[in-house]
């Protein structure tokens, strides 16, 4: 009798596993919270909060303002040292490839940094003069207040620690926004060319 | 991440062990006829720890407070205790396939720990990943060397609670 | 020691035993058959005799490998339970549970296989089970893989019931295997060999078991998430340990029947010996660390670790030649020993193993293997010591017990003509094999060269008549296996205690209970 018990038992634990294993993995796709953050996003993208962004030359903006267009979003802190300040030159590089979309109105480039204590609006400047500004089209924006910073984070998925080089280390990547001011894809930093796939074909994957 | 994992982790399924004894009889009881050899039990507290080994989950856990909570019950209750009921009703045969499994399981994730190129976790540097996955792999390696010792040298007394 | 009695009471198979026994022969003695023609058709199609397209021999060569080594390791399984359950307690289920996962994995591996065309070989080398090029997909290595996992928890299982079982009499692995004698002190002349036997593969098949766990699930794991890449030296070394031990493990539970029967066809005691225990001890660590000796030729591998494999490879030799084979001929030596089927597949197997270690032993020689590898010289010794060896020691169980049905050894004129095929068959087609390494023609090739071809067709024909041995063997084996034991079947006579002397008339002694008289059977029997 107990060994039909324990069958039993042992088959109704192994299917609540399996169920519960398959419901915190969105279905086996995502062991990683970065995968993770990319499928819900896709599935149910996020409406961008009105928060004040500050600009690199001193002016204030929110993402609302920004609708009409596609918007390519990286979050940065200007003063890394390491792979991540790569972030700034590649932006550069897809600024100069996106020229004529955004010349037409069609996108624009975000940088956000998440780090606004020690980026002020001249840290903001330097960061897009040494990475290739070409002066249109490219925003550098710092959150006004540590919990407008919480809150973007939060949306966008962004996690920082700190590297203990006295920098941080986080999970870079290229959030696409669609013209409704929608979160719609977060793409590899690393593929540029991804991101520009979305503003060219003008449609979500 | 060593310590999370490898540390914080099993100190909790550790608790868990030792306050299995809380459990009254009647209780115990009532489980046993379901839980011969200690298999459902162990299934229960090996799937709840898989759960655990998820990077989103650690991830989480370290986010949001509701799953800090979670991982603080649920592997005492779900992990521990089940271990500490079962494991004196499991015969050489269910241990052995539980701890081959559980050796293989720490090569596994070392191995994966020390290659993967990507952090696994938004939350924990690429450089504690890779040293977590050293442990790991180090853990499985000692593992294999006590049980071998235990079996070929050792006094073992193959009982169990009926 | 082991008993000198043809047909002990206690290895006398019954009811579920029986039908466990019979269903892991039949079955094996089948498989033998179906892997055989198997590679005889590979053969035939290398000698381009056949025109086998290459995508379908790839197929046949994966099902070939997996299905000869699985089911070598079903029968010689079988071999251990059969003389270990003499001595310690075995649990049916653990031996029916590995039966039933080896026929679960089989099925996967065959529709792996058939259905969905996996060809990347039993070795599933890391990465090219996800690189079918068309010819197989991901899936179908994953489904194959999945086969070899459920295989491998099925022995698993059965060697941790043995463990248990082993130490339980002996307390702990070590005294199993007669450690404690390896330096001095009086060694128990009835400790058994098949316990120490068993207790060897027991510890090497569990770590390879181990090592396969790890490597197969990581594989599976590059499957489905294929941008958790291997380090592909790491994956080949732990499935080389894997594969490594595994097949090996066949050869060291075969040889249980050779310890067990043959000192009953010569009549002559095969005692266990400090020389023994110290080749099974010896063995036991070297068979762990040799498989090195598969990645001779991988320069990226380090250095340590290819000389170990040889230097282990040469090792290795001693054990087997100095105290099996040896000790074997000894107990033949000026013996009676009665010529039927079960002693002449064990001389063979004895030769077998013997002579067919030596290309090995060459092979596993670096500046040798730096000629040789990849050539048909190295299925040319696995295939010698493994068809003239292992096989012969696991065909000698299976002819011995079909002979305790009928009460005497197997000796028909049928046999008398089959031995001498299996023997000049499989020499013969070994040799073909060997040749062809000899000059350099490669190994795994579907498509052979007109000018390799010779020792192809020689191959061929000591294949086919291999194979018709081995069917009349598998059919001979089946029958007389599902056989019931005849009922005019008595257990040689037990000398009984001296007869009570007959009562006086003027006497009435109370009858006393248990007196035996001379000559009383087992009614059981």
């Amino acid at each position: 009798m107990s060994v039909l018990r324990t069958l039993l038992a042992s088959l109704l634990i192994l299917a609540a596993g399996i169920a519960v294993l398959a419901a915190t993995t969105d279905g086996f796709r995502a062991f990683t919270s970065e995968t993770a953050r990319r499928i819900d996003v896709r599935e149910h993208p996020r409406v961008l909060p009105p928060v004040p962004l500050q600009t690199a030359q001193g002016r204030i903006i929110d993402f609302p303002a920004l609708r009409g267009r596609w918007l390519l979003v990286d979050f940065i802190y200007t003063r890394c040292m390491t792979f991540c300040s790569v972030q700034g030159t590649e932006f550069g590089q897809l600024q100069r490839r996106l020229a004529r979309p955004i010349e037409a109105g069609r996108v624009v480039l975000v940088s956000v940094s998440f780090d606004p204590s020690r980026d002020g609006v001249a840290q903001l400047a330097a960061y897009q003069q040494r990475s290739g500004d070409r002066g249109t089209g490219w925003l550098a924006v710092r959150p006004t207040n540590p919990s407008d910073l919480d809150t973007l984070m939060r949306v966008f998925g962004v996690t920082a620690i700190r590297d203990g080089l006295g920098g941080y280390v986080h999970n870079a990547a290229i959030a696409v926004v669609d013209p409704h001011g929608r979160l719609v894809a977060i793409t590899d930093w690393d593929a540029p060319r991804e991101a520009e796939h979305y503003v060219l074909r003008g449609q979500v994957q | 991440m060593v310590l999370q994992m490898l540390v914080q982790i099993p100190l909790l399924a550790l608790a868990g062990w030792w306050l299995a004894p809380l459990l009254t009889r009647r209780i115990v009881d009532t489980f046993s006829t379901w839980n011969r050899s200690g298999i459902s039990g162990i299934l229960l507290a090996s799937l709840v720890a898989v759960v655990w080994m998820l990077p989103r989950a650690l991830d989480a856990a370290l986010e949001t407070s509701w799953v800090a909570l979670a991982k603080f019950t649920s592997v005492p209750l779900l992990v521990g205790m089940p271990l500490a009921i079962s494991w004196p009703r499991a015969g050489f045969v269910v241990r052995g396939v539980w701890l081959v499994e559980a050796i293989a399981m720490a090569f596994r994730l070392g191995w994966l720990y020390t290659v993967s190129p990507a952090r696994l976790c938004s939350n924990y540097l690429l450089g504690d990943q890779r040293q977590t996955g050293k442990v790991m792999l180090a853990i499985g390696v000692a593992a294999c060397l006590l049980l071998a010792w235990k079996l070929v040298w050792g006094h073992n007394r193959i009982e169990r609670v009926r | 020691m082991a008993s000198l009695t043809m047909y002990p009471e206690d290895e006398r198979l019954s009811g579920g035993n029986r039908a466990a026994f019979n269903l892991y022969i039949v079955t094996a003695v089948i498989l033998f058959v179906l892997m055989m023609l198997v590679g005889l058709t590979m053969r035939m199609t290398q000698a381009r005799w056949l025109d086998v397209p290459p995508d379908l021999f790839y197929e046949l060569l994966s099902m070939h490998g997996a299905g000869m080594v699985g089911t070598m390791s079903l029968a010689t399984t079988a071999v251990m339970w059969f003389f270990l359950r003499k001595y310690v307690h075995l649990h049916l289920w653990a031996f029916l549970a590995n039966y039933v996962l080896f026929l679960l994995g089989a099925l996967c591996i065959i529709v792996s296989i058939f259905v969905y065309g996996y060809g990347a070989l039993w070795t599933f080398l890391y990465p090219l089970p996800v690189h079918g090029v068309g010819m197989w997909t991901a899936d179908s290595s994953a489904l194959f893989m999945l086969g070899y996992l459920l295989i491998g928890v099925g022995s698993l299982l059965f060697y941790l019931d043995a463990a248990a079982a082993i130490i339980k009499v002996h307390g702990n692995l070590g005294r199993a295997l007669g450690l404690q004698w390896l330096f001095g002190g009086k060694i128990d002349p009835d400790h058994p060999k098949a316990v120490v036997a068993s207790t060897m593969v027991i510890i090497a098949n569990s770590l390879g078991i181990l090592a396969g766990a790890v490597v197969l699930v990581m594989s599976l794991v590059n499957i489905f998430y294929p941008q958790v890449v291997l380090n592909a030296l790491v994956a080949k070394n732990l499935i080389y340990w894997f594969g490594h031990m595994y097949i090996n493990a066949t050869i060291y539970m075969g040889v249980i029947a050779i310890y067990e029967l043959l000192p009953r066809y010569t009549g002559k005691p095969y005692p266990i010996s400090r020389p023994f225990l110290w080749s099974w001890a010896v063995s036991t660590v070297f068979v762990v660390v040799v498989f090195p000796h598969h990645l001779l030729m991988d320069f990226a591998q380090p250095r340590w670790l290819a000389i170990m494999g040889q230097i282990v490879s040469w090792g290795a030799g001693f054990p087997v030649f100095l105290v099996t084979a040896y000790g074997a001929l000894t107990n033949i030596y000026r013996s009676n020993i009665r010529w039927t089927m079960p002693s002449r597949l064990m001389i063979l197997s004895m030769f077998g193993w013997a002579a067919g270690i030596v290309p090995a032993i060459l092979d596993g020689t670096i500046r040798i293997n730096s000629v040789m590898h990849n050539t048909q010289w190295v299925p040319g010794h696995f295939h010698f010591y493994i068809l003239l060896g292992v096989l012969a020691m696991a065909l000698s169980l299976m002819f011995h017990e079909i002979g305790s049905r009928a009460h005497a050894a197997p000796d028909s004129r049928a046999d008398r003509l089959g031995f001498p095929v299996y023997l000049i068959g499989g020499l013969i087609f070994v040799f073909g094999f060997l040749d062809g390494g000899r000059v350099s023609v490669p190994r795994r090739m579907a498509e052979h060269l007109q000018a390799w071809t010779f020792s192809d067709r020689i191959g061929s024909i000591g294949a086919i008549l291999v194979v018709l041995a081995m069917l009349y063997f598998a059919i001979r084996i089946t029958v007389g296996l599902l056989k019931p034991p005849s009922p005019s079947w008595a257990p040689e006579p037990v000398p009984g205690p001296i007869p009570e002397p007959v009562p006086s008339p003027l006497v009435s002694p109370a009858p006393s209970p248990g007196v035996v008289g001379v000559g009383t059977t087992n009614a059981a029997g």
